[in-house]
């Protein structure tokens, strides 16, 4: 069953639950990978890791502009051109226009969650262009004419059955359950999209300042493909996506890689400082970095800079378990998990867009202690309730209720008196529908919708206390 | 006002706010004294080799280990006939042979430094192809079905069983990356313990801005090319290649 993604945001996350192999595919994925985190941050001095890519990371933020003018100065210089986009429509704008003015019929794309940020795919379907996806799991969900799910893992909400039926329906394969066999086939359709695109579109995972090098992470390939064969090459980079220097960057690929999948190293890391030069046999003829803004200043005017430190890498998503419970499309946002719940309705330009997304999370913690930046995500998510409350965004009844819970707690005869009478009430009521309660009227029937309220103790805590110690002897 | 000057200026501005809540108002720089080495590894270059191995081959690469550069010829030699027949072999006709199993798709070998290697590999019937401009169709297609690439290695790391491939000038980005088998040789004068060992005597020498400037394209790779997309069913080869084989030879012997 597929999640419907115009429903609200409670029929979306029922509809996630109701669907077992939602669940099973991505608790089985999720726990795979925070198994491989753990393990890889442990083979090696893990917090140390943590603390110095933080420490790196916060340096840039202070310094934003700077890097960002060092970082334009030696793309330039390198060759490359560089573009600014304040907002979605002036980076849709931007790639569109490169797309025309090349006359670009085919791009093909690494997977990249800035560019699914923007919607840049339908943009440019939009003006007559065709775009793949060459990542094999964002293959797929473009085939299934579906969002990703997760940041590094965009079909991990797919079991291997379902895969296969996409393979046989878009692709007319003959029926099979081997994912070799589908790779191969998505290896020789995609082969021919590389060789033929126009134009090639990446992310950027980090981009070096001193030197002037985008930086992109991939295991299959697929970046280097991207980057290399088509003449014109377009990277969308969130404007955080920054290191000061080169063993920066290395450090940071290191961090990446052990949070995202448990691995060492990616089996690709690949550099780009510019266009290909004369002699050179391949590479791209023209390089355009488009900086992306689309909120972040506004997330750091908002005071949601700390998670500007993130680095993509998934590991909160999953050891969440509110994620592993409802998967990525319940969220109804590009970005999901802990980190997609802050930062989207931080990067919005009402935080109130997405005013469920912080209550999406049981504020567990686990979120933080998997954070290679160690990001404060359930401090984040509790001053964007706050946030919500300041701007009147939450629904009136709790804000009624909270006010009301305020003053009741501020007064010892108030909170006596409602809890006598709380006691005697939902005992005789419990009493009448056999020792628990079954039914409560709205808005407390979300409780009882599924499981029981038990009743008041008879006695409040100091009655029995002040009982226990006449019986003993003391006043 | 130009979008670049907006956002700068939006983002000085609210850096200039004394009680904005994050980053900090002292947040200093990652010093290259304090920066930590991830991955250790040390040793003499034998045991930086068989580290190398070790990390490869954990990653599903193959590698051997040769003492001497005759041993390391002979060994390209052997592996790219063993190549040949396999995929020979795989295609099960009755034609098995086809124009172009001995095509190689290569680095211009003669940077390998190892004596007259490309002229018995011609001897014994290999092309070495080495593509001029791969924007030109004719070439693009010339290199399509090529099955094998060569290519040597900017620096190879031990710890992790990562080799460095540049692409520049005659070293096509291509060799390393569209032929189903690559076959990497590597000197042990290009291995260095880690990667963060490479790099600092790059910046020690003063040579890394200029080197990474020129490179172009740097690629870091450890392994063959894979995805575990399908379910957490790992596959190989999904775009880059399926087989990834180093040679590691000692050069500082000679």
């Amino acid at each position: 069953m597929q999640v419907d993604f115009n429903a609200p945001y409670k029929n979306r996350v029922q509809q996630a639950l109701n669907d077992p192999n939602l669940r099973v595919a991505v608790s089985k994925a999720t726990d795979r990978m925070t198994d491989a985190r753990l393990a890889s941050m442990d083979a090696v001095e893990g917090q140390k890791l943590r603390s110095q890519v933080r420490q790196m990371k916060q340096h840039v933020l202070r310094n934003w502009p700077d890097y960002l003018q060092q970082l334009e100065s030696n793309l330039t210089r390198n060759g490359c051109t560089v573009h600014w986009a304040e907002e979605t429509e002036d980076a849709q704008n931007i790639v569109r226009e490169i797309a025309l003015q090349n006359s670009a019929k085919l791009v093909v794309k690494s997977k990249s969650m800035a560019t699914e940020e923007i919607h840049l795919n339908h943009a440019l379907e939009e003006v007559g262009l065709r775009v793949v996806e060459t990542d094999l799991g964002e293959y797929i969900i473009q085939l299934a004419d579906e969002p990703p799910s997760h940041i590094v893992a965009p079909v991990i909400h797919k079991r291997l059955e379902e895969i296969a039926e996409v393979f046989q329906d878009k692709l007319d394969m003959p029926p099979t359950r081997e994912p070799t066999k589908m790779t191969s086939l998505a290896r020789a359709r995609l082969r021919q999209e590389f060789f033929s695109a126009g134009m090639g579109i990446s992310g950027c995972n980090f981009a070096i300042a001193e030197t002037g090098a985008i930086c992109i992470v991939t295991n299959e390939g697929n970046g280097r493909m991207v980057s290399s064969m088509p003449r014109v090459y377009v990277v969308v980079m969130g404007i955080e996506k920054l290191v000061p220097t080169v063993e920066d960057a290395f450090l940071q690929l290191q961090a990446l890689c052990r949070s995202a999948t448990g691995q060492n190293l990616t089996v690709y890391c690949s550099m780009t400082s510019g266009p290909r030069q004369e002699g050179d046999v391949d590479g791209p003829e023209q390089v355009h970095v488009v900086l992306l803004d689309n909120g972040r200043s506004r997330m750091l005017a908002r005071g949601y800079g700390e998670a500007l430190l993130c680095i993509r890498c998934g590991a909160c998503l999953n050891a969440c378990p509110v994620y592993q419970e409802i998967g990525g499309h319940a969220y109804g946002s590009t970005y999901n998990g802990p980190i997609g719940a802050v930062i989207t309705p931080a990067l919005a330009p009402e935080i109130s867009q997405f005013k469920e997304l912080p209550h999406a999370t049981s504020l567990c913690g686990a979120c933080r202690e998997a954070c290679p930046v160690k990001i404060d995500l359930p401090r984040l998510l509790l001053d964007l309730r706050s946030d919500l409350v300041q701007e009147n965004a939450s629904p009136k009844t709790e804000a009624w209720g909270i006010k009301s819970y305020a003053s009741l707690m501020s007064s010892r005869r108030m909170y006596e008196s409602l809890g006598k009478m709380a006691s005697i009430g939902s005992n005789l009521y419990a009493g009448m529908s056999g020792g628990n309660i079954k039914f409560m009227p709205p808005p407390f029937n979300g409780w009882t919708a599924y499981r029981d309220f038990a009743p008041f103790a008879p006695k409040s805590f100091r009655q029995w206390w002040k009982e226990r110690s006449k019986l003993r002897g003391q006043t | 006002m130009s979008a670049r000057d907006t956002i700068l200026s939006r983002l000085r501005e609210t850096l200039r706010q004394p009680h904005l809540p994050f980053p900090p108002a002292h947040s200093d720089p990652l010093t290259h004294a304090e920066r930590m080495t991830v991955t250790h590894a040390e040793g003499d270059p034998w045991t930086l080799a068989e580290r190398f191995a070790q990390e490869l081959t954990a990653v599903k690469g193959s590698c051997e280990l040769l003492e001497t550069e005759t041993e390391a010829r002979l060994s390209i030699i052997s592996r790219l006939q063993l190549w040949v027949e396999e995929e020979q072999a795989a295609r099960k006709t009755a034609e098995a042979e086809r124009a172009g199993d001995f095509d190689v798709l290569s680095w211009p070998l003669e940077q390998l430094r190892i004596e007259s290697l490309p002229l018995i590999l011609k001897e014994i019937g290999f092309k070495l192809i080495e593509p001029t401009d791969l924007h030109d169709p004719q070439q693009r297609e010339r290199i399509r079905p090529i099955r094998a690439g060569i290519t040597t290695v900017e620096a190879a790391f031990a710890s992790t069983g990562s080799f460095v491939v540049g692409g520049r000038g005659a070293n096509a980005r291509a060799a390393s990356l569209t032929p189903f088998r690559h076959l990497v040789v590597i000197p042990f004068s290009k291995l260095y313990a880690t990667g963060e060992e490479w790099l600092a005597q790059m910046r020690h020498a003063g040579r890394l801005d200029d080197y990474l400037r020129q490179s172009r394209n740097l690629s870091i790779i450890t392994g063959p090319s894979k995805s575990a997309d399908i379910e957490g069913n790992l596959t190989m080869g999904v775009h880059g290649p399926k087989v990834v084989h180093a040679i590691l030879f000692d050069d500082l012997q000679q």
